[in-house]
C-alpha cells in the first residue's frame, strides 16, 4: 500500500478497474444492448408480423388458440403484443398426469408464439434474439449460470470501488468538468476516462449498485436462511409474491366471460392504464380465474400490479398487495436498472450513457497502458505485463464490437433448418471474439488495433447489406413503411460502424505527441520563447 | 419536452464552462473572464439547470422526471465536452443559443 490516502486510492483504483475491466467491458456491453432487447429479438426474427390489431381482438385469438391447443392445461400465461414486440407469446401447463414424462420438469409445458393479425401460431427462425445479451450481461455463457452470477457480482462489486476511489483519485473533479485536452498522449487519455465517468457519474453509480441490487439474495442469502430456515420460497412469496395461490379446479364445466369485458374492467381499475398480459387458472372450469397485468411504462418499479378476476362471474376477487418499504425499494432499484418504464427518448438516453459507460470502462484499461509503455521504452523493450494487457485491449475493446456484429451476420447466414441453431448465433460471437483474441495476443501492436477496428466498423456497416441480401425487411422496405424499429436497427448498425472506422483511422494516423523534453529542444533549436509554463505542469500529473 | 430540457441542459452547461477560468479564455480570448462576467455565467448556468429539471418533472412527475433530466444532462455534456470544446470552439455559442429555439418550437408542436 503507497503513502497517503489519495495515493492509496489511486493504487486501489488503478488494480480493481484492471483486474476487472475486460469482463466488465463485455458485461457493459452486453447490459447496453439489452436496452434494445426487444427491438433485436425482432430484428433477429423478421418472419414476425408488424401490424397490429387491438390488444382484445389479440387477447380473444390468444384465447382462442389456447383452447383448441392446450383446453385440458392447468394454467395459460399469456403476454399481449406490446408497442416494442408485435408478437403474442403464450405457455402452458398440463397436469402432472397428462405431462410427457420424457422430458422431465419441463414435459409439463408447452408454449407458442402467436400472429396476433391471425391468431395462428409463428413459425420464426430458432434465435435467442435481444435475449442472447440480456443473459449475457449476468449469466455470462458456457459456464455455469450460479458460478458466472457470481463472477459478475465480483466485478460489480470492483466497479463499485473503482467508481468510489476514482472520485477520491480525481484531484480537480469540478475545475476539470469540462475539461478534455486533445492531441496529447497520456494526458487526452486521462482527461477521456475522467470526463466519460464524471459526465455519466448518476447513471455509472446507479447501475453498478442496482445491478448489485438484482442479484443481492443470491450474493448475501443469509438473512434470508436465518428467519426461513426451512423453506426460502416462503419468503420470496411473503417479500414479492402478488396474488396468492388458486384452488385445484372444480367439477364441471362453466362458460367464461368474453376476455374483452375483463380486461375492460381491469383497465377501469387502473385508470385506462393498458394491460401487458393474463393468467388464467383452471381455464374452462367453473372456479376459472383470470390475473390481469399492468402494462410498464408509468412505474420505476418492476413490481407490477395485478387484479384477480372471477372468469365467469367476472367478480373482482383481488388486487395484488402493496408492497412495503423494503420490497418497493428494491422494486424501484430493480426498475431503474432494468428501465422496462423507458419510452422512446428515455430509452436512448439510458443507451447512450451505457455507451458512455462502455466508454469509461475501455479507456480505462487502455490508459493503464499508455502510461506504462515510457518505463518500458526506457528499459528497451516491451515486458510480460504491458504485452499483456495490450493484447487484452485490442482483443476486448476493439475485438468485441467484431462479435456483437458477428452475431447478428450469424443470425442472417446461418441455415434456417439447421440444429441447435440459436445455439450456433451464440457460437459465432465466441468465435469471432476468440479469433480477435489470438490475432491481438500473436501480434499487440497499435497497427493491429487499427485492423481490428476497421474490421469491425466494416462488419457494422455490412450488416444492413447483409439483411438486404437474405431478407425482404430491408432498408428500402422498412424506411418507406415507416417501420422504424427495423429501419433504426439497420441506421444505427450503419452509425456504429462510421464510428468505429473513424476510431480506425485516429489510430493508424496517430503520432505520439512530443515530450516536454523534446519540446524545449525543439524550441530552443528555433531560438523561440521556451513552451508555456502549463505544459510541465501537466506532463507531471 | 424532453428535446427543449436536452438542449436547455446544453446552454445550461455551456454557461457553467463559461464561468471557469479556463473555458472562455478558450473561446474569447483573456479580456472575456472577468470574475464579474463569469459569476454571471454561473447563475444563468444553474438557473438554466434548474429550468430543464422544472420541465422535466411538470412533463412526467417526481419518480420519471429527475432520471430524464440527469441523462438529458449527460447526454448534453459529452458532445461539448468530446466534440466541440476540443475540435469545433466557434460553433458553441451559435449552438447554445440556436438549439433551445429549436427545443422550444419542437415543445411547443
Amino acid at each position: 500500500m503507497k503513502n497517503g490516502f489519495r495515493q492509496s486510492m489511486a493504487w486501489l483504483h488503478t488494480w480493481t478497474g484492471l483486474l476487472v475491466g475486460w469482463l466488465l467491458l463485455l458485461i457493459f456491453m452486453a447490459g447496453t444492448a439489452s436496452y434494445y432487447r426487444e427491438e433485436i429479438s425482432r430484428w433477429m426474427r423478421p418472419e414476425l408480423p408488424s401490424a397490429r390489431v387491438s390488444t382484445d381482438v389479440a387477447a380473444q385469438r390468444a384465447i382462442a388458440f389456447l383452447q383448441d391447443k392446450a383446453g385440458n392445461a392447468e394454467m395459460w400465461y399469456v403476454t399481449l403484443p406490446q408497442p416494442r414486440n408485435p408478437a403474442m407469446s403464450t405457455f402452458w401447463r398440463v397436469p402432472a398426469d397428462q405431462a410427457d414424462p420424457s422430458k422431465g420438469r419441463r414435459g409439463a409445458f408447452g408454449d407458442a408464439t402467436l400472429d396476433p393479425n391471425t391468431g395462428g401460431e409463428l413459425k420464426a427462425r430458432d434465435t435467442r434474439g435481444g435475449d442472447f445479451f440480456y443473459r449475457l450481461h449476468f449469466d455470462l455463457h458456457y459456464i455455469p449460470v450460479y458460478w458466472a452470477r457470481y463472477l459478475v457480482g465480483f466485478c460489480a462489486m470492483f466497479m463499485l470501488v473503482a467508481i468510489l476511489t476514482g472520485v477520491i483519485t480525481h484531484k480537480k473533479i469540478f475545475k476539470d468538468f469540462f475539461t478534455f485536452r486533445r492531441d496529447k498522449g497520456l494526458r487526452s487519455w486521462l482527461d477521456f476516462h475522467n470526463v466519460s465517468a464524471v459526465m455519466a457519474l448518476p447513471y455509472h453509480a446507479m447501475i453498478t449498485y442496482t445491478g448489485i441490487v438484482t442479484l443481492m439474495v443470491m450474493y448475501l442469502p443469509w438473512g434470508v436462511k436465518a428467519v426461513y430456515p426451512q423453506d426460502e420460497d416462503a419468503f420470496f412469496a411473503e417479500a414479492f409474491g402478488g396474488l396468492p395461490e388458486v384452488s385445484a379446479p372444480a367439477e364441471g364445466r362453466a362458460t367464461p366471460l368474453p376476455i374483452a369485458q375483463l380486461l375492460d374492467s381491469a383497465r377501469a381499475q387502473w385508470n385506462g392504464i393498458d394491460v401487458a398480459g393474463f393468467t388464467v387458472s383452471n381455464p374452462g372450469a367453473g372456479n376459472a380465474v383470470i390475473d390481469i397485468r399492468q402494462r410498464d411504462g408509468k412505474r420505476l418499479s418492476t413490481d407490477t400490479p395485478a387484479l384477480r378476476y372471477d372468469m365467469v362471474s367476472g367478480a373482482l376477487l383481488e388486487a395484488s398487495p402493496p408492497s412495503g418499504g423494503a420490497t418497493a425499494t428494491r422494486g424501484v432499484m430493480y426498475g431503474l436498472h432494468l428501465a422496462r418504464f423507458a419510452d422512446g427518448g428515455l430509452r436512448a438516453l439510458f443507451f447512450l450513457s451505457g455507451l458512455t459507460g462502455c466508454l469509461m470502462v475501455a479507456s480505462g484499461v487502455v490508459l493503464w497502458a499508455v502510461k506504462e509503455r515510457p518505463k518500458h521504452a526506457k528499459r528497451g523493450r516491451v515486458g510480460f505485463g504491458l504485452r499483456l494487457v495490450d493484447a487484452l485491449n485490442i482483443g476486448t475493446v476493439a475485438g468485441l464490437p467484431i462479435a456483437f456484429a458477428a452475431y447478428f451476420w450469424g443470425n442472417r447466414l446461418l441455415p434456417l433448418d439447421m440444429a441447435e441453431r440459436s445455439g450456433a448465433e451464440a457460437n459465432v460471437f465466441f468465435y469471432a471474439w476468440a479469433a480477435a483474441l489470438l490475432a491481438a495476443f500473436l501480434w499487440p501492436k497499435r497497427l493491429m488495433w487499427a485492423w481490428q477496428l476497421y474490421i469491425g466498423a466494416a462488419t457494422f456497416a455490412l450488416v444492413p447489406v447483409v439483411n438486404a441480401f437474405t431478407t425482404h425487411a430491408h432498408l428500402g422496405v422498412t424506411m418507406r413503411s415507416g417501420d422504424w424499429v427495423l429501419a433504426g436497427f439497420d441506421l444505427s448498425m450503419l452509425a456504429f460502424g462510421a464510428v468505429l472506422a473513424l476510431c480506425g483511422w485516429r489510430m493508424q494516423r496517430w503520432t505520439p505527441p512530443l515530450s516536454a523534453a523534446e519540446k524545449k529542444k525543439r524550441a530552443a533549436a528555433a531560438k523561440a520563447p521556451a513552451a508555456p509554463a502549463t505544459t510541465s505542469a501537466d506532463a507531471s500529473v | 419536452m424532453t428535446l427543449f430540457a436536452l438542449t436547455l441542459s446544453f446552454s445550461a452547461f455551456t454557461a457553467l464552462s463559461l464561468a471557469m477560468e479556463k473555458h472562455p479564455q478558450d473561446l474569447h480570448g483573456a479580456a472575456a473572464a472577468t470574475p464579474a462576467r463569469r459569476a454571471r455565467w454561473r447563475v444563468l448556468g444553474w438557473i438554466l439547470l434548474a429550468v430543464a429539471l422544472t420541465l422535466c418533472v411538470v412533463d412526467h412527475g417526481w419518480a420519471m422526471g429527475p432520471v430524464r433530466w440527469l441523462g438529458a444532462l449527460t447526454l448534453s455534456g459529452v458532445p461539448l465536452v468530446f466534440g466541440l470544446y476540443p475540435y469545433r470552439p466557434t460553433w458553441i455559442a451559435p449552438l447554445a443559443i440556436a438549439l433551445p429555439l429549436v427545443g422550444l418550437v419542437a415543445a411547443l408542436l
